[in-house]
């Protein structure tokens, strides 16, 4: 059935399967590459093209050459059993497969194995004169540690004014911002109307929107905050009216503690949602704690970028602090969203989570939630396929008497 | 593999790495000692000895199985070394240590701390310091903020107060202990190694397990011994560096001896790459010294995206101060950071005309059957069968 929520969804898919590996085909400006995230607002305001190599490996996994993809990245050596993304990310790079960019700017961000290809982009031979930058994003969250990113932050603008010999507009970065806010408060918006029972709209398109907002061409331009705006006037609407996902008896409402992955939102979760009525309330990318950036003054702009970094994006908030964080997010999702279960995909190649589970099995079971962890591949479907992880999270439902 | 030489020394070191708990910790315990465990080499020793603590590493020597690790540690997807140090940890190895401070090179690391806080084997002092992933003035000051709010915690915590001179005091004991592990390094440099790579181990690994100034002692009289060695003339082989994460245990580098392969020297976490340079030791900012130091000028972790060059240059430095004929890249299975540094590297020893193989493997030394078979092969292909 097309409806509004529908028709949101293909339009933030194609700008999101729009992306390409080669973005400089697509750019006018100068190109900067990452391992990861960066502060997006920064190079959309100083108007140069930024792609996350991490993101090109990772949509690679969704495509139907996925398999030899992944393959091609196990031969290069990189290492047996780091995570496919980066693996696919890595075949790329060393395929010759990426074009040489203006600049690279890497950091930790979010996990080793992003860090890994930092050290394979900083390394790569042929890039040998491009210029780089690196930053450390701490593992801590308090006043200090804003400051310390904000500040390595503003020092990448100096760079990128160096290397492109063009000047940061921050009259312009201010517009960006105050475009940012807007749709990060829409993000907020869309989060809170999701938590009604039943669940008034696909979940998901908490996820797409902000990946619409963060990665793709269109982020932080008035298109997206256009978009928003029409999902959460439509979800309002549906709020009113009652009314839950089109075709779903919601029955089982739950968190899936990780990424969706490229696999899982278009069959796992999406046959659990029409075959069982279990829905997916929220993921590792969908969670919403953005505040505003302070406009007030350059140093408070960048401190509150520091912040957006490393405690409101969703990946770096999960991923680089501590297991304390982490459960306390799960504990606050459960409750919020009136969740049933946790599911802990553990993707094999996220250290982080892998660490934590016997913390995060504690805790459900302290506070008599029940959790399930699989032990997956969310971006290669041959380590457990979607039928097992299926019958994994049907039978788990069942003995825990949710369905 | 032993050398044949017979030193007092040496078996004192050879039983201080071979077991956790041992006589000088136990003394050091009785005369009412405080001892400080810690992760990483990037956990600055100096801080410890200056207030009168002794530190000892980490490590998992002896280690079986990861068991009861593995209840908190998905066991296919993290390194075994963190799993098999913190089920050391567990199983009451460590139970005498005062307090323990986690150096948070990577992401397994890391989650000692939180790990062990929720565990029956928690203790009241646990702290956690980052090293930084960058290196730059901006990256040396936050590490020297972090290292001061250390510094005061251990001050609050043992009440105890560590002024700036016992820090000068420390940096200096430990760059003579560094300058003398490098003069014993350095006689590997000739034809017939007076010491085998396992000797070499376990004399790093000693300096982790007892009190500073003993153990600098000790060095000094093992190094004047080893001066006057005259080591017989032995068969050709072929001279050989290991490099990559920690490896504090004999059993790969007695492979590689025992295949006909002399470990000359190494690159790795327990080993060669503390033996970097030196601190500043009369700088009116100790603990900015001991910052820059691991920072600025001793960044030798494929964690800091800054690393590689400085990693690839000592590796090439040291492949021609010790007529390195091949490297040895090992890594634990899960090691990302040391798969991507590994990686680069062989494709630059390639160019150079290097070779190198490279190993992923478990902790345990049961994992080493398919590793012996490789390293033979390795070591016949660099030496044309000529061994």
């Amino acid at each position: 059935m097309i409806n509004i929520f529908s028709q949101l969804m293909m339009e933030a898919n194609k700008s999101l399967y729009g992306l390409t590996i080669d973005p400089q085909n697509a750019s006018k400006g100068p190109v900067v590459l990452g391992n990861g995230d960066f502060f997006i607002e920064i190079p959309v305001a100083f108007g140069c093209a930024f792609s996350d190599l991490t993101l090109t490996g990772a949509n690679g996994t969704a495509l139907p050459t996925a398999a030899e993809l992944i393959d091609k990245g196990i031969e290069t050596g990189v290492g047996s059993r780091m995570c496919n993304a980066i693996k696919v990310a890595s075949y790329y790079l060393e395929a010759g497969l990426i074009s040489k960019p203006d600049m690279i700017i890497t950091s930790n961000s979010c996990c080793d194995s992003m860090t890994t290809l930092g050290i394979l982009m900083n390394g790569y031979k042929p890039w040998a004169d491009v210029p780089k930058f690196t930053m450390d994003a701490p593992h801590s969250f308090d006043e200090e540690s804003y400051l310390y990113f904000g500040h390595q932050l503003r020092n990448a603008v100096t760079f990128m004014e160096t290397v492109t010999g063009r000047k940061m507009g921050w009259d312009r970065l201010r517009e960006v911002c105050v475009e940012s806010n807007k749709q990060r408060q829409l993000l907020l918006e869309f989060q809170e109307l999701k938590k009604a029972v039943p669940c008034p709209t696909e979940p998901d398109l908490a996820r797409q929107g902000t990946e619409y907002t963060t990665w793709t061409s269109d982020r932080v331009t008035p298109t997206v905050t256009a978009w928003l705006e029409q999902l959460v006037t439509a979800t309002e609407q549906r709020v009113k009216e009652g009314k839950g996902i089109d075709g779903v008896n919601e029955k089982v409402r739950f968190l899936w503690q990780d990424l969706a992955g490229s696999w899982a939102s278009g069959t796992v979760l999406a046959r659990l949602q029409k075959e069982l009525g279990a829905v997916c309330l929220m993921d590792y990318v969908s969670y919403a704690t953005w505040t505003p950036i302070d406009l007030s003054s350059e140093e408070t702009m960048f401190t509150s970028f520091g912040k957006r970094f490393l405690l409101e994006d969703a990946m770096n908030r999960q991923a680089l602090h501590t297991a304390d964080l982490f459960c306390n997010d799960i504990l606050q999702i459960v409750k919020e969203f009136k969740c049933d279960a946790v599911i802990m995909p553990a993707h094999i190649g996220h250290r982080d989570t892998n660490s934590r589970m016997k913390i995060v099995r504690d805790l459900c079971r302290e506070h008599g939630i029940p959790c399930l962890v699989l032990g997956m591949d969310i971006w290669d479907k041959r380590y457990m396929t979607p039928e097992v992880v299926f019958d994994r999270m049907k039978t788990f439902f069942e003995v825990s008497g949710l369905i | 593999m032993r050398s044949g030489l017979k030193s007092d020394i040496f078996e004192k070191f050879a039983a201080l790495a071979g077991s956790i708990s041992n006589s000088e910790l136990e003394g050091w315990k009785q005369q009412g000692g405080k001892v400080i465990g810690y992760t990483c080499s990037f956990v600055p020793e100096e801080l410890f000895v200056a207030a009168g603590l002794m530190p000892f590493r980490i490590r998992a020597t002896g280690s079986l199985s990861a068991g009861r690790a593995d209840d908190y540690f998905e066991a296919a997807n993290i390194c075994s070394l963190v799993r098999h140090c913190f089920n050391k940890i567990l199983t009451g190895e460590y139970e005498f240590i005062d307090g323990c401070v986690i150096g948070g090179g990577c992401d397994a690391n890391r989650h000692i701390l939180d790990n062990w806080e929720k565990s029956e084997a928690r203790i009241p002092f646990l702290h956690r310091i980052f090293f930084p992933h960058s290196s730059g003035i901006l990256m040396a000051q936050n590490f020297r903020n972090q290292l001061e709010n250390l510094k005061q915690l251990l001050e609050e915590h043992f009440g105890l107060k560590i002024t700036d001179d016992k820090l000068r005091d420390a940096i200096v004991l430990c760059n003579e202990i560094r300058d003398l592990q490098k003069a014993i390094y350095a006689l590997r440099k000739v034809d017939n190694p007076p010491i085998t790579a396992s000797e070499t181990i376990a004399l790093v690994v000693a300096g982790y397990s007892m009190p500073k100034e003993a153990y600098k002692a000790d060095l000094t009289q093992l190094l004047e011994e080893l001066r006057c060695v005259t080591v017989p003339e032995n068969k050709k082989t072929v001279r050989l560096m290991v490099v990559g994460p920690g490896h504090d245990e004999p059993t790969l580098c007695d492979i590689i001896e025992t295949m006909g392969g002399t470990v000359v020297t190494d690159l790795t976490c327990y080993g060669g790459k503390t033996l970097f340079g030196s601190v500043r030791e009369a700088d009116p900012d100790p603990l900015q010294a001991l910052a820059d130091y691991q920072v600025i000028d001793r960044p030798l972790c494929p964690k800091n995206l800054d690393a590689h060059p400085i990693i690839n240059r000592e590796v090439m430095d040291k492949i021609k101060e010790y007529r390195v004929d091949g490297i040895i890249g090992q890594s634990y299975l899960c090691c990302e950071t040391w798969g991507g540094e590994l990686f680069l590297l062989q494709k630059e020893l390639k160019e150079a005309g290097i070779p190198m193989l490279r190993i992923e493997r478990e902790y345990t030394s049961d994992s080493l059957g398919q590793v012996q078979t490789r390293v033979q092969a390795f070591i016949e292909t660099i030496s044309g069968g000529l061994l």
